[in-house]
């Protein structure tokens, strides 16, 4: 009898056990790869609109990918270089600029929900004057793309060799979240060294080095 | 109802089980249940840390997340004042390296410079202002003293302010104006390891009291007696620069200077010196009145006559050292460590009569670096003890752990109505303190100072202050009612008296440059030294009777006095000589050692002959001690130091680094002698005692022996020439003197020819010659390369992982032992045998003659280490302790943190290579020699080491291919090393053995 009770109790545990498995199964992988991870972020900022639709520069934003290690996430002053001024979609802009032309007024200073959030995290009520005294906070952005701790890679030396930012990333310019494109891991990491090596980047020949230490020290 | 048998564990009364006699025991029920939760658990791995990236809101103009910045600064390690060039990572200071451009210590930096980041990410440092003991705020403990200081200043009460030596001209004029409101004040200095007595003796002999700036690069001949000038003396990193400049015998000039050293314990510089005397510290005097009235003779002013006393030192070998001081008459050098104000008149006398002075010492522009007057001290405590004094204030120095009579000084200092410490720790004085204001760690504050006079250095803030601390000048100001920052006093100072000395007009762009460089030379401040005055020479007297000991106290390279004590790279820093860590113990000779039957470690009461005091130490039997002379090093026994404890790996059979109630070693300063106005660091009226209780003592060098074992050795035992060492005059004969005769091993070849090395061959030399072997490399790269700290315990158990050993090594006899250094590190064999045995490929070799270690294939198997010939792979017991997230700032983020299990090594300072490569990248120019520079090359005083590219036949490195001296250590295997080193050349005639014994 108890054999029974217990038995059932292992067969109940073993099927919660595939149940919840198989539901985890659909984005299971090896431990470390994150290929496909596109974490919710604090505010849903596009890179289809801004990289895409806007053509702007990767390097506009991410500056010190040209000079360091790490490409780095733009501090919020770089958002308000434009943003102090472009405070919402443009249609919305002229939807409000024609209602105030009939209804013969000002227009109001239309915000949008997102741009609302960077005003917030900076403390500002209006972004043409920041509100003296308030704190200005950082983004808390969620880090998509995180190589363990025991690589490095330096993004300058990749852009000097003349490696695109899709090559790693993907067509980030296409997505409206960003998402971890490539797997990232040493496998590919190596392929792409070999590769490089062989046939150059860009018909410009290349010593992508192979050595352990090159990213593991 | 439970059963048992003798094959299965004991089952327990599981609910479900009771009453039933099936094989269900608990084991099987955890084995399957865990089975089934595993796959939920196998889950997680899917899930990828949620890791926020916070950026800034406003980017610093030139700040690279992840770039080096690079800040010039001033070491606060000790009062010499080297020059510093700090490492900053976004915002956190990281590496400590040496200023090439500082005209003192040209790019050196000592083990201490090396630890500061461990100082200033120091959970221990106070974080806020205390009064009576309990934490306070800034407002109410100004509010205190202001109201105090006002009442003592109506009443006329005497305030008297303690300090180290303050080489700061700005800190300097704050005090000054801070003192002048009062009627009876003044500033006293003290220095934890005084010269004093050289002071005294130049107020007499040249009418004012100065420390002469010694010129050690302009000497052909040093004589020194007890001044361990290139390990704690004066500014160690300066002179050890120096000295080196003429230690370098080439093909085209076989010279070089001749150093003599005299001495009672095994110091650093003995054991660098050509040749050394075992002279007790109370027989300098008759030995300097020999040489004094010897040299006197040859000037034709001998009306000392006596010119062959009774001397410790046989007759001829003194007078062929008096041949020698004369000969280089205006190139020679005596130095004194002595606290006798006689015997030092006599040295300024001898140095005199040899046209020194302007030459080799220079008191035009004279040295700042020690200013402590002992007689100012003894002064203070009489007046303390008389209770006359009103307000004490002290900075700089811990006064009552460093002075003798501790009780009395206590009982005394309670007295005093207003006692107002500044020091960064609770240290001991701290307790006695009605207010501890402490000051800023020195990297995070605004400073300047002056060690030579005319060089004037800049200290500049590089992070904002991690806790509630207030620069001196601030304080200092705030009770005078003035309101300005540190950076404002210091600009107007600069202003008022430092650009003055300049040549420089508009303030503006003297100040941008000063920062900018982080020093500037300016003229000196008007030097009062007068003409020598011979009157004041008088012969010591004759010595009484020897007595039977000679006690000499010391101050230990890396720790010199208390202030560093709480830093445990510095205590773990083996001694240079004995190699002990965490401990001090009292050095003595093999000939005391057999008289009181000790064996190392046997604990000893030293007691003076009025059984005051007594300080119960283990014993160490140290070749070449002098057989009266007893030594134990200060700076040990310091509050707070019982933090660590637990600073090991903590498991099962770990015992702490500190037994409970106890501390690291014993503060010696109790046995300091303050008699004939100064603080002797020597005494006779000590006896030695056995107890009977035993201690061991945690030494780095009883292993990791490149020794064969005698039990494989062939018969009559076999010598390796792992320190290869010639004289002057073979090697000027034959510059590859000293080689030894021996068959290579290279054929028939067992290794593939198949390391092509085709771009770049990494390679490094070691100069023995200069090396003196203070082991600020060791801190270098252990600061570098984020190696951990073991505790005292684990060094006993011989798993230090300091990635440099700094091997010593002994020959000759006890009158005249010689020692020799080597650091050895991983020696990046082509043909590794570490290499061949790695079952898993964890140690491989690079295209570019790096043995490189990947630890995440590393298994641990250690055959690596047991194959390595010059053991020097570290394994990683266990996970070291990275607990303290505010220690963890001071880790170097482009070096692993290695886990347990695995073998770590040199790396040649991987990440830098890599740095530098990306960074030419960056620029567009090739690699040129000295772009890249290891830790330890960068900071060695002595610029012993050369790191470069064999194949760039324009390196300094390729140069070196070319050296007669250069050798490889056990190059007769065919290892194919890629650091060589160059033989030791001694300035000796005689033929001294090769090698030396591993001792």
């Amino acid at each position: 009898m108890h054999r029974i009770i217990v038995t059932v109790i292992l067969l109940v545990g073993l099927g919660y056990s595939l149940v919840v498995l198989a539901f985890g199964m659909s984005d299971w992988r090896p431990p470390g790869d994150q290929q496909g991870y596109s974490p919710e972020q604090p505010i849903t900022y596009s890179h289809r609109l801004h990289a895409g639709e806007l053509g702007i520069d990767c390097k506009f934003c991410h500056s010190a990918a040209e000079h360091g290690k790490y490409a780095g996430i733009p501090s919020t002053d770089v958002c308000m270089k434009c943003h102090k001024y472009v405070t919402s979609s443009f249609d919305l802009l002229q939807e409000e600029i024609e209602k105030a032309d009939k209804e013969k007024r000002k227009p109001k200073t239309i915000i949008s929900a997102e741009l609302q959030t960077l005003y917030d995290t900076l403390g500002l009520v209006d972004p043409k004057s920041p509100e003296p005294g308030a704190d200005a906070k950082s983004i808390p952005w969620v880090r998509v793309h995180n190589l363990p701790d025991f690589v490095t890679f330096d993004h300058s030396a990749h852009i000097v060799a003349g490696v695109t930012c899709q090559k790693c990333h993907g067509p980030v310019e296409s997505m409206e979240r960003v998402r971890q494109f490539e797997s990232l891991s040493m496998g590919w990491c190596v392929n792409c060294h070999r590769e490089a090596t062989e046939n150059g980047i860009d018909g410009h020949p290349v010593n992508a080095s192979l050595n352990c230490t090159v990213c593991h020290h | 109802m439970s059963h048992s048998d003798g094959n299965r564990p004991r089952t327990v009364d599981l609910p479900i089980l009771a009453g039933d006699s099936s094989d269900m025991s608990r084991r099987r029920f955890l084995e399957a249940a865990g089975f089934t939760f595993s796959l939920v658990a196998l889950n997680g791995c899917s899930r990828p840390n949620h890791e926020l990236a916070l950026p800034f809101t406003d980017q610093p103009e030139g700040q690279i997340p992840g770039r080096t910045q690079t800040y010039a600064s001033t070491c606060s390690g000790c009062s010499a004042g080297c020059g510093l060039l700090v490492g900053v990572r976004d915002g956190r200071p990281l590496k400590m390296e040496g200023m090439p451009e500082h005209p003192l210590s040209k790019g050196g930096l000592c083990a201490i410079g090396q630890a500061l980041p461990l100082g200033l990410y120091d959970r221990h440092r106070l974080q806020h202002p205390l009064q009576s003991g309990k934490q306070s705020d800034w407002k109410q403990v100004d509010q205190a003293i202001t109201k105090e200081l006002e009442s003592i200043g109506n009443s006329g009460g005497a305030v008297r302010f303690v300090t180290s030596t303050i080489t700061s001209p700005t800190l300097q004029a704050s005090i000054n104006s801070f003192l002048t409101r009062f009627k009876d004040a003044r500033q006293i200095t003290l220095d934890s390891v005084s010269t004093s007595a050289i002071l005294d003796a130049h107020e007499q002999t040249h009418g004012t009291r100065l420390l002469p700036h010694y010129l050690l690069d302009q000497a052909s001949v040093i004589v020194s007696f007890g001044a361990d000038f290139l390990g704690t003396w004066i500014s160690p990193v300066e002179f050890t620069s120096a000295w080196r400049t003429r230690r370098v015998p080439t093909e085209e000039h076989p010279e070089m200077s001749f150093h003599a050293q005299f001495e009672g314990q095994m110091s650093l510089t003995g054991s660098n010196a050509d040749r050394r005397y075992r002279l007790a510290a109370d027989e300098y005097g008759a030995v300097l009145n020999l040489l004094y009235s010897q040299l006197a003779e040859r000037a034709g002013e001998s009306e000392h006559g006596d010119t062959h006393g009774d001397s410790p030192i046989p007759a001829a070998e003194l007078s062929a050292l008096v041949d020698k001081l004369w000969h280089a008459r205006g190139q020679s050098l005596i130095l004194c460590d002595s606290q006798d104000v006689a015997v030092q008149v006599l040295v300024n006398a001898i140095n005199h009569l040899l046209g020194n002075y302007g030459k080799t010492l220079d008191i035009v522009k004279p040295s700042l670096q020690r200013q402590g007057n002992d007689r100012d001290v003894l002064n203070l405590i009489d007046e303390l003890q008389a209770g006359k004094v009103s307000a004490l204030f002290v900075a700089g120095t811990d006064l009552t752990h460093n002075l003798p009579n501790r009780d009395k000084l206590k009982k005394a200092i309670s007295k005093v109505r207003l006692v107002v410490s500044f020091s960064e720790r609770e240290d001991d004085f701290a307790t006695l303190a009605h207010f501890v204001c402490p000051d800023h760690h020195p990297l995070e504050s605004w400073l300047d100072a002056e060690p030579i006079s005319g060089v004037v250095s800049l200290y500049q803030p590089l992070l904002e202050p991690l806790g509630e601390t207030r620069s001196i000048l601030e304080s200092l100001g705030t009770w005078s009612g003035r309101k300005d920052s540190a950076y404002d006093i210091l600009r107007s100072s600069w202003e008022k008296n430092i650009l003055p000395r300049s040549k420089s007009t508009s303030f503006r762009n003297f100040w941008d440059q000063s920062v900018h460089d982080g020093l500037v030379e300016v003229a000196p401040v008007k030097s009062e030294a007068g003409e020598f005055n011979a009157d004041a020479v008088t012969p010591i007297p004759e010595s009484k009777t020897p007595s039977d000991y000679c006690l000499t106290l010391y101050s230990r390279i890396g720790l010199t006095d208390s202030r560093h004590a709480q830093n445990p790279w510095l205590q773990e820093l083996p001694d240079p000589v004995t190699k002990v860590t965490w401990d001090n113990y009292v050095c003595l000779s093999k000939a005391i050692a057999e008289k009181l039957d000790l064996v190392e470690g046997d604990v000893v009461r030293v007691s003076t002959a009025d059984d005051e005091t007594s300080l119960e130490l283990p014993a160490l039997i140290q070749r070449g001690q002098h057989d009266r002379v007893i030594s134990i090093a200060l700076g040990f026994g310091v509050k707070g130091t019982d933090r660590f404890a637990n600073i090991g790996p903590k498991w099962f059979e770990g015992k702490p680094t500190v037994q409970p109630g106890e501390l690291v070693g014993k503060n010696a300063a109790p046995l300091i002698d303050a008699s004939n106005g100064a603080f002797q660091m020597n005494r006779s009226d000590v006896t030695l005692t056995k107890t009977g209780k035993h201690r061991d003592l945690a030494s780095t060098q009883e292993y990791h022996s490149l020794e064969m074992p005698a039990n494989v050795a062939p018969h009559g035992g076999e010598v390796r020439d792992i320190v290869q060492e010639t004289t002057l005059s073979a090697f000027s004969k034959d510059p590859e003197a000293g080689k030894p005769e021996q068959h290579v091993h290279g054929d028939p070849q067992i290794w593939p020819e198949d390391h092509p090395k085709e771009v770049h061959n990494w390679g490094m030399v070691i100069d023995l010659n200069a090396c003196t072997g203070c082991s600020a490399c060791l801190i270098a790269c252990q600061s570098e390369n984020n190696v951990p700290v073991v505790g005292k315990d684990e060094v006993l158990r011989q798993r230090e992982m300091h990635w440099i050993r700094l091997d010593r090594y002994y020959g000759g006899e006890d009158d005249d032992v010689q020692v020799s250094h080597q650091p050895m590190m991983c020696q990046h064999c082509d043909n590794a045998p570490c290499e061949t045995v790695c079952p898993v490929l964890a140690t491989v070799h690079s295209d570019e003659g790096l043995n490189e270690q990947v630890y995440n294939r590393c298994v641990g198997t250690r055959y690596c280490a047991n194959n390595c010939p010059y053991k020097v792979r570290r394994f990683n017991w266990f996970d070291y302790p990275h607990e303290d997230s505010l220690v963890n700032l001071a880790l170097n983020p482009d070096v692993t943190v290695r886990s347990r299990g695995v073998m770590e090594k040199c790396s040649m300072c991987v990440q830098r290579i890599e740095e530098a490569r990306i960074d030419s990248k960056r620029r567009g120019e090739p690699l040129a020699d000295g772009d890249i520079k290891t830790a330890c090359q960068q900071s060695c005083p002595a610029q012993a080491i050369v790191f470069g590219d064999l194949n760039d036949s324009q390196s300094a490195i390729h140069a070196t291919k070319e050296n007669p001296r250069r050798y490889g250590v056990l190059e007769e295997f065919n290892f194919q090393q890629s650091v060589s080193y160059l033989r030791v050349v001694k300035n000796r005639d005689d033929h001294s053995q090769d090698g030396g014994e591993h001792v």
